[in-house]
């Protein structure tokens, strides 16, 4: 049924709605789309839901979180109908059990939920995964993203000074939504070598539905870590430019292992791929890699936390499936990018396809 | 929670977080609950300060634990 209950406010034009909903806390500071029924409703019908479709149960309060609720604040957003299947199963994902939501929405270490598309939702929503992919590269990212905060905003009070209790937050928080760029539109992604992080994580990779069934992965994200290393063709080189970011945050930020995302994009891409190597081989090097030795702290101010554990070797990860590799970012440039984790594995990432039905 | 359990409790915040528990406390049908405070920041604190605010904020507990 696609009868909504929501409360109704009658407002005499865009500017008005603008300022109510601005002073009643209801927006992320950029204007809003007003959510009339109707667009709430053409929502809905895009993602085949009844409005009182449950999405999940907010893990504080014990909220009942429905589809129409998510769909107000994706047409806030500015989303198209074709982008609203993507919005509500990240909200499905975020509000899986080993997510944890309230952590790292209410952590004074500011993170962000980073939503990671794959499969043909993607292109159906009209994500590139190609230029400027971290951040303002197509209308579908960015609606996507912002949805998922105003979510957050409205429906959980994840509000700065709130909930959130962010010491800085990062751009993210505004919106950090990624398409991978599965086809190779812009750079070699063999799918036998580099099948999607979707299709890996729902062990779909190498069957009859690899590339078949669209995805939505959530992992709560610290800010993009930019390097750039353009002057090698050797894998092993890249990868130990990818596994000193890491080692830098984990100096500088947290030593715990975690969800560590690691995004290629297309020109060290083609190093790896002609190469032969697998999204599984640049994981196994990377594990090997990316750890540290607690005295290192001691060389970056935190000496007081050292103690009698100088030697002990700390790694990114636990095992190299906790890290999740993704194709994305433009044509041209030396450059890669790792996303750190929230905080350890105090926050797990959540795969969910497209259009399942969780509990029916 | 704990209270909730049947189990009598004192929640501790240090002051920058203040605003936080009254915003939880509300949020979870409890406003007003009492709480202690402590001074913030906690980890860069040496063990003579800790060793302090531990031993106050164990004072302030106990009437918060034995009353309803």
């Amino acid at each position: 049924m696609l009868e909504l209950t929501s409360k109704r406010h009658e407002l005499d034009d865009f500017a008005a709605v603008q300022e109510q909903f601005h002073e009643r806390g209801w927006t992320d500071g950029l204007p809003v789309v007003p959510p009339t029924p109707d667009a709430v409703v053409a929502m809905l019908e895009a993602a085949l839901l009844p409005a009182d479709h449950l999405v999940g149960v907010e893990p504080v309060r014990g909220r009942a979180i429905t589809a129409e609720k998510v769909a107000i604040n994706s047409v806030m957003a500015g989303c198209r109908p074709e982008q609203f299947p993507v919005v509500v199963t990240a909200l499905t994902a975020m509000l899986a059990d080993e997510f944890q939501l309230h952590g790292p929405t209410a952590s004074t270490g500011g993170a962000a939920v980073l939503v990671i598309v794959n499969g043909p939702a993607r292109r159906e929503a009209g994500m590139s995964g190609g230029f400027s992919a971290l951040g303002g590269g197509d209308r579908a990212a960015t609606c996507i993203g912002r949805a998922v905060r105003l979510c957050l905003i409205n429906l959980f009070d994840v509000r700065p000074g709130g909930i959130d209790r962010s010491t800085l937050g990062h751009p993210g928080k505004l919106g950090y939504c990624l398409a991978e760029d599965e086809e190779g539109e812009f750079g070699p992604t063999p799918a036998e070598l580099w099948p999607s992080l979707g299709d890996e994580r729902l062990d779909l990779a190498g069957g009859p539905e690899a590339g078949l069934v669209s995805s939505v992965t959530v992992v709560a994200s610290l800010a993009p870590r930019q390097f750039m290393n353009e002057w090698t063709k050797a894998p092993e080189e890249i990868l130990d430019t990818y596994a000193a970011e890491i080692r830098a945050n984990m100096r500088h930020y947290s030593i715990w292992p975690g969800n560590y995302v690691m995004v290629v994009p297309p020109q060290l891409r083609a190093h790896l791929v002609a190469a032969g190597w697998s999204k599984a081989d640049v994981r196994a090097r990377v594990y090997e890699r990316a750890r540290m030795l607690r005295r290192e702290w001691g060389e970056v101010g935190k000496g007081a936390v050292v103690g009698d554990k100088g030697e002990r070797e700390y790694p990114a990860l636990e095992d190299p499936d906790q890290l999740l590799v993704v194709a994305a970012g433009g044509p041209a440039g030396g450059f890669g990018a790792v996303i750190p984790p929230w905080l350890g594995t105090r926050s797990h990432a959540v795969t969910v396809p497209v259009g399942a039905c969780v509990n029916c | 929670m704990g209270e909730q359990a049947g189990l009598p409790s004192a929640g501790i915040m240090t002051s920058a977080f203040v605003d936080a528990a009254e915003l939880m406390a509300r949020v979870l049908g409890a406003e007003g609950y009492p709480f202690v405070t402590i001074e913030h920041p906690m980890a860069s604190a040496g063990p003579g300060e800790l060793h302090e605010r531990g031993r106050r904020a164990a004072e302030a507990c106990l009437p918060l634990l034995v009353t309803g």
